[in-house]
């Protein structure tokens, strides 16, 4: 896995190798295995390398046999085997034995209709000498990031911002609507981004520069073709699924190792991975001071009842704060919660391991309706039915049972669910998520509130449902918006790939293979939310995979300390600067008086709820953020003398 | 008797709820009879705030069962329910 980075020009004045360098600069973190270049007239691209497949014969930028198509690819496509079969026999030459090369075969072979054919992660970037077209895409759900910029005809692309920001041709400045939907839906929804004039694809489309024009268009389309029963073979259609997913995603040059959470989902990828690794996995967890996040016991049960061998990072609220702004340096954007810190810990262990390559978990929650919020929705929906009835809203208590005191069982707190919205609403399912995340506007500065003028972020996502939405049932519903607002835009990037790549650790993750998430979605909602028990039919299916204890055990959410991270002994210097009334009032998002009583508050350690501990998270991360990027700063470049591969298009060049 | 009236305990829960609650919405006016929880001022972890306050201002400390918003849903009511606990 690796970084990708380039430029495509109006006018054929070329690109430097030295803008190239400083790109690959920018991300060299991503991939430090090594690097290269490819310029003509037209198009630069640049790649830096992670060797994890066809370690001798990998390196990019790369191009097929006779020069038409050349790729700069970050990713996996995990069924490149099959369709080195089925492109030589269709005559094309291969000269390696990489993922690489299968995609300017295919592309050369079937266009854009090569994307159906790809079952993997990436976001890549083609340059079609035929054509003068430049083809940047990215996969079905998001798991690989890709970012651009236009100014004058001319596109910048890069796996992060920071790579178009390092050309000194992209001014670096605030987008308030972006910032605006971090604090909203916790991350920007593509294509926006917190940058002004940087987009990033959004997953599953592509796009097409050519003459200075780029065209953007969806190549993947999330249904759900909800089946009224359950198919008499849906179990053994999900074990060929999950058993040659997790097989398809062991296919690695190198060690591949698992995260174990504690949870089913990390509990069956790492449990599927041991029994098919001809080594003794590798495992790697994150364990908490605080027992009301800790999920240890778990973790050793599972890492003894699979042999694996498990390593695990001892998270404490002192790390958290000391790493945050390394955390938003990698993040390119603010945050509303600490949990990205600890994946970041747990990618510096797993890298200090010698593991490049972790299978993990994600997906599952939102393909088997496995998060709280979907109870929620079931619950809510039964008491809208009857709105007299008291003896439905007690359910609520059964939903979180870790919560506790007043937390739990009272009537304002059931009251927070029931009045957020009625089942009319499209957004129903997420509207106490999305106004209790949006509490943070209360903080914004005059500067900001006037930015954001009368702008609705809900009302835009209303408007930009897809035409099926309203035909879904209200589960799905949910789904989809769960799958597009939180797990692309916030939870694959800031705590997937982001904290990842800060160390060079590439994600895989069975459950996001699309034949598994086009099964569930087809599946009868029950078979997945029974009554208030998630993820039903993985449950019986594991049954021969998991031990019962982990099974059967409730789900538990990541979570992390925010707050306290920041306050009392031992707090970081940088906290006091970054809070300080001068800045908060030169930088202009939010309000200096309204800093300071929730500071006050902080400071005596009265600041615990949801609300005031995602104000304390956003300020922070805010303003690291500003500091970060909103500076011009460019540097140093690779230089092109050491890299692995540089290409020049000579013929055209002397043209 | 303690000899708190219901105005003197309600200008104390307001005092208390402005500057633990609305420090970050000044202009926001409050009446007596506004749902908290509807004007979003409280949420359920405030009301663990609001129960303390309770507790160590006037010495009253609601039971689990009266954790209702007829007695701590709006000033008004809290101050009601304050004074007929010491009463």
């Amino acid at each position: 896995m690796c970084g990708i980075a380039g430029i495509a020009r109006l006018e054929p004045r070329g690109v430097d190798l030295e803008t190239l360098g400083r790109m690959a600069k920018a991300i060299h973190h991503r991939g430090p295995d090594g690097y290269g270049f490819m310029t003509s007239p037209h198009v630069g691209f640049a790649h830096v390398r992670l060797s994890i497949v066809d370690l001798a014969g990998g390196a990019q930028p790369l191009a097929s046999e006779g020069g038409r198509v050349v790729v700069t690819f970050n990713g996996e496509v995990y069924n490149y085997r099959e369709l080195t079969v089925e492109l030589a026999a269709l005559g094309h030459e291969f000269r390696t034995h990489s993922d690489t090369e299968v995609l300017v075969h295919a592309w050369e072979e079937w266009g854009p209709a090569m994307f159906d054919r790809l079952n993997g992660q990436f976001a890549v970037g083609l340059f079609d000498r035929a054509t003068q077209e430049v083809i940047l895409f990215r996969d079905r759900f998001g798991v690989r990031p890709l970012f651009y910029a236009q100014r004058g005809g001319d596109l910048y692309f890069g796996s992060e911002v920071k790579a178009l920001f390092a050309t000194g041709e992209i001014e670096p400045a605030a987008d308030p609507l972006g910032l605006d939907e971090v604090f909203t839906y916790w991350g920007a929804l593509p294509p926006r981004t917190p940058f002004k004039g940087v987009q990033q694809l959004p997953p599953g489309h592509y796009a097409v520069w050519k003459d200075g024009r780029l065209t953007v268009k969806p190549w993947y389309r999330l249904d759900y073709p909800e089946a009224r029963t359950e198919p008499a073979t849906a179990i053994r259609e999900l074990d060929e699924i999950m058993r040659s997913g997790v097989a398809f995603r062991l296919r690695a040059d190198v060690p591949v190792g698992g995260y174990l959470s504690g949870g089913l989902d990390s509990s069956i990828t790492c449990s599927l991975a041991a029994k098919a690794s001809p080594f003794a996995l590798r495992t790697f967890s994150v364990a908490f001071e605080d027992p009301r996040f800790d999920e240890s016991a778990w973790q050793n049960q599972l890492a003894g009842e699979i042999g694996s061998h498990h390593a695990v990072s001892r998270i404490t609220a002192g790390q958290i704060a000391a790493d945050f702004p390394d955390v938003i340096r990698h993040t390119e954007t603010p945050l509303l919660r600490t949990a990205p810190g600890p994946m970041y810990r747990l990618a510096k262990l797993t890298r200090e391991r010698d593991i490049k390559v972790v299978l993990t978990g994600e997906g599952a929650d939102e393909l088997f309706l496995g998060y709280d919020l979907f109870k929620e929705v079931a619950v809510r929906l039964f008491c809208a039915r009857n709105p007299a009835s008291t003896a439905r809203p007690a359910l609520f208590n059964r939903i979180y049972p870790y919560l506790q005191g007043a937390n739990r069982g009272g009537e304002f707190w059931r009251n927070f669910f029931l009045d957020a919205g009625t089942p009319d609403d499209p957004l129903f399912s997420h509207l106490p998520r999305f106004h209790l995340t949006a509490r943070t506007k209360e903080f914004y500065g005059a500067a900001m509130r006037d930015s954001v003028g009368g702008r609705d972020a809900l009302g835009e996502l209303r408007d930009a449902l897809p035409a099926a939405f309203g035909s879904w049932s209200p589960l799905n519903r949910a789904a989809w918006l769960e799958m597009t607002t939180l797990l692309s835009p916030y939870l694959l990037s800031s705590q997937g790939d982001r904290m990842g790549m800060a160390h060079a650790i590439e994600g895989r993750y069975p459950f996001l293979d699309h034949r598994l998430y086009e099964f569930a979605a087809a599946l009868p909602t029950s078979s997945k939310l029974l009554g208030l028990k998630e993820k039903e039919i993985l449950r019986r299916w594991a049954r021969d995979i998991v031990p019962p204890a982990i099974r059967t055990r409730g789900k538990q959410p990541y979570r992390a300390p925010d707050a306290p991270s920041f306050f009392g002994e031992g707090a970081p210097a940088w906290v006091a600067e970054m809070l300080d009334p001068e800045r908060t009032r030169a930088l202009g998002y939010f309000e200096p008086a309204a800093v300071d009583g929730l500071v006050r508050r902080a400071r005596r350690g009265a600041a615990t709820g949801f609300r005031e501990n995602q104000a304390i998270v956003a300020i922070l991360s805010t303003h690291l953020w500003h500091e970060r990027f909103l500076h011009r700063s460019l540097p140093a470049p690779l230089p092109a003398e050491r890299a692995d591969v540089v290409m020049h298009d000579g013929a055209t060049a002397a043209r | 008797m303690t000899g708190w009236t219901e105005e003197q305990v309600l200008a104390q829960v307001r005092g208390f709820i402005e500057k633990e609650f609305l420090y970050m919405r000044p202009g926001v006016a409050l009446a007596d009879d506004d749902s908290l929880m509807k004007k979003g001022v409280v949420d359920s972890m405030g009301v663990l705030e609001v129960m303390q306050f309770l507790t160590d201002t006037f010495g009253v400390t609601p039971a689990d069962d009266e954790i209702t918003e007829a007695n701590l849903g709006s000033l008004r009511a809290i101050a009601r329910f304050v004074v007929q606990k010491l009463g």
